[in-house]
């Protein structure tokens, strides 16, 4: 760790050894080094766009839900959806009210988010995806309006949000965090005869392997693993991910990829010959995908990058491989 | 676990000393040719031509091009995701630089450092601006830390267990020996206003990230960090400069810094609200959870690997660490829990950094779980997911650190199960 010693050490040779003066006069108007610069009015003004619960950081400007909705309309509903419902991998943002202690929560601005600062302070320094920073204040309040009103946080569709009445929002989920406590959970670190092992218990993977969750599942997917972990009766959400998936790999499958993988011409592992698949699974989805997408040479033959159809997505290759796979183990 | 199944390193080398090889089936055909090594013609042609010529920037060998980080990002907005480091297929503890992970909001901006200005501001006796030349020229210190992400190993809170290799699910943690000024230092020379409680960090991408830190963090270990393993970070790690907060969730370890601004409030942003928080069986959700708890993983043998002699004698080995300090023990279990013993740490081990974890271990075929177990010097031990679980529900999504566990089958395959 860092010795604070050494900041007296260099104090003391610079004093005695290179320049003889005072300390006093060291000490500039920029800190003790005085390597950075006095702040200007200008830079202060232009890095300042926090925005925080009490109010701080709003600048003068107001805006409408309805304007809002135009704007919304134009330049999220893209992504995030007409009712902010969330379109294919893109977050949610309204919905999921009395949801948290379900089985499958689902966390959003309207049900999850403590204060509406937040969301105010976000859009405008992050959205739209594509062009952060480019909404104007106003466009701002409006579109912070309408993602309440989506929310029914705003009942009233002429209302207009302003820097004067913004502190008077409340989130239905404020008093819904706690500073973490933790530690939390106990090991008591048994050494031996810790279990009996006939009661060892061993959760196994879906017939051993489950492709493609993990992609569609990490945390920049807006959380939609959380939701999806819950098992469900009679199918689990994997299952159903996984059988969506089975369709679009099927369909993939058979326009592009039957014609060497069906017959198993040129050294391609034949569809369903489960000893020609088992040694490849073993390697791991992650190792098929990258060697369906970007194409390799292997023992047996040469796989063509996307089996020759570069207008095919990754998602769509690797559902394809997910659909032989099941059919080929 | 028996004495003759789980062996100390040094019995395991004493035994095999003579044969001379890790793996003895290959060994034996190499002594019993040794004259024949001599002649020319075994002479390998890299020894009978001149070699490469000398390069700029070294790379990989070209045999080692499959070890890469394992991209996970969502397909229509590719700047937004992670990628995985191959823990599986390092050594050592030190993450080298092309493949410590990556958690980017919004992809990797390409900034010019001569445009590039941290602000320090806020309830500061003197706002300060400092470009990166001003800033080389203060003193600097080195430290080695690991920096995990909060989502690291997030798929143990679904119900399956996921089959990929140990890094593509567990190595959004990487360990680098991060060079800079101390964070002290610096808003020292601001001159901090005692009313000042949390410093706001603002990163320069496109997502703007920023996030509430206490300011004791950065008065203690905290450093802004200009170098990674002695060359500048790499621009996907903050080029020209981040913060590095030793022990603490990675995404408070801001890259791209762009400002420090001091407050007596946390900001109450979009990463500390609605993401990175944890969502409790009740409803309630932990909200900054900093510290990064003792964790293990073994990364040989696992996923993706095999066992390939029955009987045979394994190295096992992992990674263990904890954002608490040093980690002070790592146990394994064969047999799922059952019983455990002390893993051979290897040192140095080093405050919330890397420790290598060894200990050889003679296979007879049987079924087997293996798993490890970390303490960290403030006691703390890693838990079961059966507790974890128990304590805070399945939809935490964030900060998991249950114990791992591998599958052996009887034929030596090798499968990630939920074992307790
Ligand atoms: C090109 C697609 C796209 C467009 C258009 C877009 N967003 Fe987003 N939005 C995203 C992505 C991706 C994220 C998640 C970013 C992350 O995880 O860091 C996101 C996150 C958000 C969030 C946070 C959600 C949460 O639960 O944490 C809000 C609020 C939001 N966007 C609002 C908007 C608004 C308002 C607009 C229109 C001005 C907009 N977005 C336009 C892609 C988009
Ligand atoms: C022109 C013939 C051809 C087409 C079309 C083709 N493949 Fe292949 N594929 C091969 C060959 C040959 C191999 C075996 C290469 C080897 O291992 O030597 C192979 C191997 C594979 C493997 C195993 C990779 C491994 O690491 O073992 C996967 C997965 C795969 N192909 C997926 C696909 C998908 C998905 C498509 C369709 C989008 C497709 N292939 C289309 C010829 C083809």
């Amino acid at each position: 760790m860092f010795n604070w010693d050494n900041k007296n050490v260099i104090k003391s040779l610079l004093l005695i050894g290179l320049f003889g003066f005072s300390q006093a006069g060291l000490t500039k108007d920029t800190g003790y080094y005085g390597y950075g610069k006095s702040a200007t009015q200008e830079e202060i003004a232009a890095w300042d766009i926090d925005v925080r619960p009490d109010g701080k950081g709003l600048p003068v400007g107001s805006g409408s839900v309805s304007y809002g909705e135009e704007l919304y309309e134009a330049k999220c509903a893209l992504c995030h959806g007409a009712f902010g419902e969330g379109e294919g991998r893109w977050p949610k943002l309204a919905g999921g009210f009395d949801t948290l202690t379900d089985a499958k929560p689902e966390k959003t601005v309207g049900s999850y988010w403590p204060y509406a600062s937040t969301l105010w302070d976000y859009i405008h320094r992050a959205m739209p995806f594509t062009a952060p920073q480019s909404l104007s204040v106003d466009e701002t309040y409006a579109l912070t309006a309408y993602v309440l009103y989506l929310n029914d946080i705003i009942d009233d569709e002429d209302f207009v949000l302003s820097k004067d009445n913004f502190t008077e929002i409340e989130m239905p989920n404020k008093d819904g965090f706690f500073v973490d406590p933790r530690p939390d959970v106990k090991n008591p670190a048994c050494m031996e005869n810790c279990k009996d092992p006939a009661t060892i218990k061993v959760t196994s993977a879906i017939k051993g392997i489950t492709p493609l969750q993990h992609i569609a599942k990490e945390e920049g997917a807006n959380d939609k693993a959380s939701s999806d972990s819950e098992d469900q009766q009679p199918k689990s959400a994997d299952q159903v991910a996984v059988d969506n998936e089975l369709k679009v790999g099927s369909a993939i499958y058979s326009q592009s990829c039957s014609i060497c993988h069906g017959s198993g011409i040129a050294g391609a592992p034949k569809f369903g010959d489960k000893m020609a698949w088992a040694p490849r699974i073993k390697q791991g989805v992650e190792q098929l995908n990258k060697h369906a997408i970007e194409g390799y040479s292997g023992k047996t033959g040469i796989m063509p990058a996307k089996g020759g159809n570069p207008s095919l997505t990754d998602a769509e290759v690797s559902a394809a491989i997910l659909y032989m796979i099941e059919n080929s183990q | 676990m028996s004495e003759d199944s789980t062996q100390s390193r040094r019995q395991f080398l004493q035994k095999t000393a003579l044969g001379g090889a890790f793996a003895g089936s290959f060994s034996l055909p190499i002594l019993a040719n040794a004259d024949k090594l001599e002649l020319p013609d075994n002479l390998p042609h890299w020894m009978r031509v001149p070699g490469a010529d000398f390069s700029n920037y070294g790379q990989p060998s070209s045999h080692e091009q499959q070890i890469i980080r394992w991209i996970s990002a969502n397909p229509d907005a590719l700047g937004n995701g992670v990628s995985w480091t191959p823990l599986h297929a390092l050594q050592g503890t030190i993450t080298p630089n092309g493949l410590h992970f990556e958690r980017h909001h919004n992809g990797v901006p390409q900034i010019d450092p001569t445009q590039h200005i941290l602000l320090i501001d806020g309830l500061v006796d003197r706002p300060l601006s400092f470009d990166v030349k001003s800033l080389m020229r203060y003193p600097m210190v080195s430290r080695t830390c690991f920096i995990e992400c909060g989502g690291n190993s997030n798929s143990g809170w679904r119900s399956n267990p996921i089959q990929s290799q140990a890094g593509y699910a567990h190595g959004l943690v990487s360990n680098a020996e991060w060079t800079g000024i101390p964070l002290k230092l610096l808003l020292e020379e601001a001159g901090i206003k005692p009313s000042a409680k949390w410093v706001i960090a603002e990163g320069a991408d496109a997502a703007a990230l920023n996030i509430s830190i206490p300011i004791e963090k950065l008065l203690d270990d905290a450093l802004l960090a200009l170098y990674q393993n002695g060359e500048r970070l790499r621009p996907e790690n903050g080029y020209p400069m981040r913060l590095v907060l030793p022990g603490w969730e990675g995404v408070l370890n801001v890259k791209w810094l762009r400002q420090l601004r001091l407050s007596e409030q946390p900001a109450m942003t979009r990463d500390e609200t609605s993401q990175y928080t944890d969502l409790l069986a009740d409803g309630k959700a932990r909200q900054f959870s900093f510290i990064n708890e003792a964790k293990s993983l073994i990364t040989t043998p696992s996923l993706g690997m095999m066992l390939p002699d029955n009987p045979g004698i394994y190295q096992i080995s992992g990674l263990a660490w904890s954002g608490r300090g040093k980690i002070a023990r790592v146990e394994i279990s064969t047999d799922g829990g059952d019983s455990w013993v002390d893993a051979e740490l290897q040192g140095p081990i080093l405050d919330k950094a890397f420790t290598r974890f060894n200990l050889a271990w003679k296979w007879q075929g049987e079924y087997a779980i293996l798993q490890s177990r970390a303490t960290d010097d403030s006691g703390y031990v890693q838990p079961t997911r059966e507790a974890l679980i128990t304590n805070r529900g399945k939809h935490g999504f964030f900060h998991y650190n249950a114990i791992i566990s591998w599958e052996i089958t009887e034929e030596g395959d090798i499968n990630h199960v939920y074992g307790f």
